[in-house]
């Protein structure tokens, strides 16, 4: 092989796996705990939903106050730790908790002094400042295309797939529950307050599996305890 | 007061079940237990195209699809009857009759398959807890396994049928369950893919280990089958791609 042609495919090769997506640089204020685990997401204006989407915010510029999210969805073996009864395989202790109502993972987060996200907190941890598709901004097919059914993965397993403020799990692994009802424009009369938003999960058509792009919203009744859904928790700042 | 003496009734009809059939009972379970889980039909048609007309089988009839993994004519209601054992400390078996001793629960839900189309139906028939309270499974039993007339095989935890609007069917549209629809019982689970929803049902065990089912088996389908977020495209909206949220799948037009 040519000196020349050998370097073009080094170049090729470091280049497919050192693709990172770059991290929003972010100033933590002097007075401002991050605790482990969670990350720190200054006040500011982001791109929340899809003009696509009728049911979002259609591209609008939203702002949020400063907030601290869960850098990964809340595993098993922390959920333990608060309900004890909660039983798993020793094998899947880093899997993301599942079949928890929204209530079960609520009081979750307020024993421990945080709560759930909202929605507008969730979609820009997700997104960034660029209103991307996809957290990770490069569409990939998932690897368990094929197969049909929900097999969910350890919430700290796919390191390429992180947002810009550094929030992994976003858009793949289960389905989040947010802190908010599900609402929308000409919402019927009857809908409303019948369920929570979730974010985040897959979306399956028989053995085709897909990521939710970042602004997608799908919606639970709160009592639901299904083997997608999960959560992470939120906190105020100060 | 009226439960126990409900349920003592129905133990005293199961067992007038046991004592009337005993042989019958004794062969159907002889049997069950010199199998490997499986009954396989006389002829085999799964890998065969040209499946005789008078067969259960595959049929896209416009209301409601037909699905059969294992083509057969059907239950013979001579020999049939619902075994249920395991881990339990009562094992019953019951007659057709005696199912319809259950109390009944009328539902209207739809039926999803994981090849994506939906169908709607009212059904009728009996919660699971009818069932545990006269058998008393272990507390160790976590899991079931049922098995059908047809080779057919499902496994679920317990928690999951215990679940509201999870039945075992004996009526469909107010008519009796029809042979392609998995006459003289069926499970109808609607938080799980069609598949789950395991027809002609001849024996449900209590255990404490999950084994697998057929599609898991046979296919790229999971144990679990929930039914996940995705697109539903039901029949009676001619099949018009419609997003749906997860679990149970309930339109706009559902009512």
């Amino acid at each position: 092989m040519k000196p020349f042609t050998l370097i073009l495919l080094c170049c090729f090769l470091f280049a497919c796996d050192s693709y990172e997506v770059k991290q929003i640089k972010v100033d933590v204020p002097a007075d401002v705990q991050v605790p482990d685990g969670m990350v720190y997401i200054p006040a500011g204006d982001f791109i929340m939903g899809h003009k696509e989407e009728p049911r979002t915010r259609l591209g609008i510029t939203v702002f949020s106050h400063a907030y601290l999210i869960d850098s990964y969805e809340v595993s098993r073996e922390r959920y333990k730790k608060f309900r004890s009864e909660y039983s798993f395989h020793p094998k899947s202790a880093a899997y993301p908790v599942t079949h928890v109502s929204y209530s079960d993972s609520l009081e979750y987060c307020q024993a421990n002094g945080k709560r759930l996200p909202t929605e507008i907190e969730w979609e820009k941890a997700a997104r960034g400042l660029d209103g991307r598709k996809w957290p990770w901004r490069v569409f990939s097919a998932h690897p368990n295309n094929g197969f049909s059914g929900f097999t969910s993965e350890p919430v700290d397993k796919r390191k390429e797939w992180i947002s810009p403020y550094g929030v992994y799990g976003m858009g793949h692994n289960v389905w989040e529950w947010i802190g908010e009802e599900y609402t929308y424009l000409g919402q019927p009369e009857g809908d409303r307050d019948r369920f929570k938003i979730i974010r985040g999960g897959l979306l399956q058509t028989h053995i085709t599996i897909k990521f939710s792009p970042t602004y997608f919203r799908n919606w639970m009744a709160p009592e639901s305890k299904l083997n997608f859904i999960g959560f992470r928790c939120a906190k105020d700042v100060g | 007061m009226g439960k126990p003496t409900e349920a003592k009734n129905k133990k005293s009809a199961a067992f007038q079940f046991i004592r009337r059939d005993f042989l019958k009972l004794l062969s159907f379970m002889g049997l069950s237990t010199l199998l490997p889980g499986r009954v396989f039909a006389k002829d085999d048609w799964r890998n065969d195209k040209n499946i005789p007309k008078q067969y259960i089988q595959n049929r896209d009839l416009p209301d409601f699809h037909i699905r059969s993994a294992n083509p057969f004519m059907g239950v013979d209601m001579e020999t049939w009857g619902l075994a249920v054992g395991g881990m339990v400390k009562n094992p019953i078996g019951f007659s057709y009759e005696d199912l319809f001793g259950m109390k009944m629960i009328l539902q209207v839900s739809r039926l999803k398959c994981v090849e994506c189309w939906s169908a709607k139906a009212e059904w009728q028939g009996f919660q699971f807890s009818e069932l545990v309270e006269m058998v008393q499974p272990d507390p160790a039993a976590k899991f079931v396994y049922i098995q059908s007339a047809d080779s057919y095989y499902e496994s679920f935890a317990i928690e999951e049928l215990l679940r509201p609007r999870v039945l075992f069917v004996l009526r469909m549209n107010g008519k009796s369950l029809s042979q392609d629809h998995g006459y003289p019982l069926r499970l109808i689970a609607p938080f799980k893919y069609g598949y789950k929803n395991i027809k002609y049902i001849t024996s449900i065990k209590f255990m404490d280990t999950r084994k697998r089912n057929y599609w898991a088996n046979s296919g790229p389908y999971s144990v679990d089958g929930t039914i996940q977020p995705g697109i539903d495209h039901p029949l009676d909206y001619n099949k018009k791609p419609l997003p749906i949220n997860g679990g149970e799948v309930f339109h706009f037009f559902d009512h």
